[in-house]
């Protein structure tokens, strides 16, 4: 299989076998100066802008152990290069897990979904991996090993390195090592599926959601093709444009709970084609929920951030812009992210740079591309505009990769 | 600070934010001598009270200019001595800085000034069905400031996590007197996460000045249990057991038989006086799975050995069952003319072992210690009890405290749950982290708080301070 990694401009690939050997990996760059691109899975390789000068690739695959999980601490302690299909496949055997979504969990690793802090649906119920991480150990840019945090679920000694490095994207350090911790699965698990007319019966709706008495743990609004044909949902209703698909979990009498007080309440807004995907339906549903930002090759993928009560206005900005766009809107959390059908190089400065940029920064947010088949953009098309708190993240690159060989120029900030 | 340039700063504070905001008088000041951590005391210089984020940048530009080291307090509920001005300089008391500036429900978000006192919020938000969930114990007299800057936790947490979790942005002066924003009310700000660095850094690299907070919708039910238990292991087993079981509670609180003893005669709640320990237990969620989870805790208590599981009848005894637990450290004093307490974390299923070795070191150093505790968490509160005028206690008290850190450690914990290293346990930074980790922190100073005129000799070994040649604090007041 090809990787994003293969089609990298990478002089080598070393591949430590363990942590101490990640470190004199990351101490020989630095004495000559080597660049590197940290690689976990290779999934996310390209996010964030591209590589600008020669480098090595440092592969995490060789730190692929388990290292402590004490199942009834609810903690579970794994070096970075885990996958994530292991990494749940262990914590499933003891009714465990951690509910964070993650696409083509077979290949991405631990270490990469925290250098990245990519998160799906259940971010709504469950937060996100900033919430997870308890203890980490990194190397930085001299190849200096070091470690925050601990392995107890609550812990206040010294700065908070876990959050630092949680979406750091391999620019601070090379994230060796995880402690997260961890919950007990749910025992059941359904979505419940509302197609509308709208986006205004949609904005109803979900602003519906924030007084009711059900608390679900993912509220999603989907639109465009992907979703209007679809093998878990089946086939939109006629005369309606979007679906609302809300994630319920618990007890099963919480979830049948839950399924009717909301079916009630939409109900009473005027929405009545409502219908519960439960069993292999929902796993299917749940998987394509948690694939969509990374799957395909659209040309231009965007992932805005905004207040919640936005959510409508901007996925209808997007629909004006692409009415074939695809759209998948963590709705809940005021996260919105488009997949478009067509992007051409004229619309980033017109589109995006134009109207969805200012439109994310309108609704109190911004927006990033996850990826693109485009080349050439510029670190304002992927990043979108930055404020007054990039120096401070300068400043704070300078001190853990003083010669900036950690996935230069990848972040928002220069260097 | 010298006289002459001591005059000229409390001159030029006066000017920046007023007359009525600076104190300078020796008896004014020495009330910010110390904050919930007694056994050291220093009086700052100069008090400061700014009404504004600009109010804050004026006064540590002229702190910068004139070299002087400052730091900021909120209410002073700190029990690790984060507000212990070393070496004096100027104290920022953010306490006037006290307003709640937005609150909206459909964003499930609120904004705050620093001075904000933690339980306002959660008053503010009532008959909407949301709250602020971090609950630290002293919520009715904490700033949400200083929730901010020690990462507070609460008995609530088990279930909602420490208010790391539900901030989404401050803004801050930096130690260079520049504002600046970091994150805000939605999720994902581009960058790192500077936010998620910044809370918990206890004063050390920026001073908050405001504060974005994600709220949280109130549970539609409640149920409250009282667990009555013979001896310590067995409570402490069927915390492990109900954790065992996949069940989160709300919050899961343990008292031993000294505290049940100092609350019984202070509240007259009808604890039974002969138990050796009892379990606080809430679980909390929609009412039509909490029937089931209270049956099953009840079992899993029983089958551990409780004598007794009694439910919460209605929402009155909920809440004096909560008053006792949240003001069990006051009532403490009706044991001893002084206490400290520790705030030790073990994996969960080390509490029967550290609560035994903590009974033993009590002994070994005759020191009497009872505790309360988030035991859901492994989080403990050791409360070590002593007469501050018998020094020789004093010498085996802080022996006794350590002795129980240590253990802590031992067990693969850590020293601090929720009260924040302060000055108080800056001497078990190394013995938590290596000279490597240690660093990497001092770098991550270095890098907000490079004069390390802000709050010196906190947190770190290494962190020094301004006009003082000792770089650690020691413990001048008590010996």
């Amino acid at each position: 299989m090809t990787t994003v990694a293969d089609t990298l401009p990478l002089d080598d690939t070393k591949a430590p076998p363990d942590q101490a050997a990640l470190a004199d990996v990351l101490a020989d760059a630095y004495r000559s100066d080597t660049v590197v691109v940290p690689i976990g899975g290779g999934t996310s390789l390209n996010f964030g802008m591209p590589l600008e000068r020669a480098a090595i690739g440092v592969s995490l695959g060789g730190l692929n152990r388990v290292v402590d999980y004490p199942a009834r601490d609810m903690t579970i302690t794994a070096e970075a290069g885990v996958p994530m299909a292991t990494l749940a496949e262990t914590l499933a055997a003891e009714r465990q897990w951690l509910p964070i979504d993650v696409a083509q969990a077979e290949t991405a690793t631990l270490g990469g979904v925290v250098a990245t802090a990519f998160s799906g649906p259940r971010r709504y119920g469950y937060g996100t991996m900033r919430d997870y991480v308890i203890g980490i150990s990194a190397v930085d840019g001299r190849g200096t090993p070091f470690k925050a945090g601990g392995r107890v679920v609550k812990n206040v000694a010294g700065y908070d390195f876990c959050k630092l490095l949680t979406g750091s994207l391999g620019t601070l350090a090379v994230i060796s090592q995880v402690t997260l911790k961890i919950k007990p699965r749910p025992t059941a698990s359904a979505i419940l599926l509302a197609d509308l007319a709208d986006l205004d019966t949609a904005d109803k709706l979900l602003a519906s959601i924030v007084d009711s008495a059900a608390t679900p743990v993912a509220v999603e609004l989907l639109a465009g093709p992907h979703w209007r044909d679809h093998p878990a949902l089946g086939t939109l209703t006629a005369g309606a444009t979007t679906r609302l698909a809300v994630g319920l979990e618990g007890t099963p009498p919480e979830v049948d709970w839950m399924a009717r007080v909301l079916a009630d309440e939409w109900r009473a807004l005027g929405v009545t084609a409502t219908r519960t995907i439960d069993a292999q339906a929902a796993a299917t549903l749940w998987h394509d929920l948690a694939e969509f930002a990374q799957a395909g090759d659209a040309p231009l993928v965007l992932k805005a951030s905004l207040l919640p009560s936005r959510t409508t206005e901007f996925v209808a900005l997007v629909l004006d812009i692409d009415p074939e766009a695809s759209v998948q809107a963590h709705a809940g959390n005021g996260i919105v992210v488009a997949r478009f059908a067509k992007f051409d190089p004229g619309d980033v400065s017109q589109a995006l740079i134009g109207r969805l940029q200012p439109a994310a920064r309108l609704a109190g947010g911004h927006a990033v591309v996850l990826s693109t088949t485009m080349g050439g953009l510029t670190r304002q098309a992927i990043w979108g505009p930055v404020d007054e708190d990039v120096v401070w993240m300068q400043k704070v690159k300078a001190q853990f990769d003083p010669k900036g060989l950690l996935n230069p120029g990848r972040f928002p900030y220069a260097g | 600070m010298t006289s002459p340039a001591l005059l000229a700063v409390t001159d030029q504070m006066r000017r920046a934010v007023g007359d009525e905001n600076v104190l300078s008088a020796h008896s004014e000041r020495v009330v910010y001598e110390c904050d919930g951590f007694v056994i050291e005391k220093n009086c700052p210089d100069v008090v400061v009270f700014p009404t504004s984020t600009e109010d804050v940048a004026a006064i540590v530009k002229i702190c910068n200019e004139a070299d002087v080291c400052f730091l900021p307090r909120g209410a002073g509920t700190s029990l690790a001595g984060g507000c212990l001005p070393v070496g004096g300089g100027v104290m920022i008391v953010l306490t006037r800085m006290n307003r709640i500036l937005e609150i909206n429900l459909r964003d499930r978000y609120a904004v705050v000034e620093p001075g904000v006192v933690n339980i306002w919020l959660t008053n503010a938000l009532r008959g909407t069905g949301y709250h602020y969930a971090p609950d630290p114990s002293s919520q009715g007299a904490c700033t949400i400031g200083g929730n901010v800057a020690t990462n507070s936790g609460g008995p609530h947490t088990l279930k909602y996590g420490v208010t790391v979790n539900h901030t989404l942005g401050i803004e801050a002066v930096t130690a260079d007197g520049t504002i600046v924003r970091f994150g805000g009310p939605t999720e994902d700000p581009a960058g790192l996460d500077l936010t998620g660095a910044l809370v918990g850094s206890e004063g050390t690299l920026v001073i908050v000045t405001k504060i974005w907070v994600r709220l949280t919708k109130n549970p539609a039910g409640v149920r409250t249990m009282l667990g009555v238990f013979n001896s310590v292991d067995d409570a402490t087993n069927a915390i492990s057991e109900i954790i065992g079981a996949g069940i989160i509670p709300a919050a899961l609180e343990m008292m031993d038989h000294g505290i049940i003893e100092a609350l019984e005669a202070a509240f007259h709640f009808g604890f039974p006086l002969d138990a050796e320990a009892v379990l606080l237990i809430e679980v909390d969620g929609l009412e039509v799975g909490l029937d089931a989870e209270r049956d099953q805790i009840v079992e899993l208590c029983q089958r551990s050995g409780a004598r007794e599981v009694r439910q919460a009848k209605d929402a009155k005894e909920r809440q004096l069952l909560w008053k006792c637990r949240k003001q069990a450290f006051g009532a403490v004093g009706r044991l001893s003319p002084s206490y400290c307490t520790q705030d030790g974390v073990v994996p969960r299923t080390k509490l029967p072992h550290i609560l035994r070795r903590i009974a033993e070191i009590g002994k070994q150093h005759d020191v009497r210690i009872v505790n309360v505790f988030h035991a859901g968490d492994g989080n403990l509160h050791p409360i070590v009890l002593f007469d501050e005028r018998d020094r020789a206690q004093i010498k085996r008290v802080l022996a006794a405290s350590g002795q129980i850190l240590e253990e802590c450690i031992a067990c693969g914990g850590s020293v601090t749950g929720e009260h924040g290293i302060g000055v108080e346990k800056i001497d078990f930074m190394p013995k938590l982290f290596d000279d490597n980790d240690l660093s990497a922190m001092g770098r991550m100073r270095d890098a907000f708080n490079p004069h390390n005129r802000l709050s010196p000799a906190k947190m770190l070994p290494t962190s020094g301070a301004c006009g003082l040649e000792q770089t650690h604090p020691g413990r001048r007041a008590a010996l």
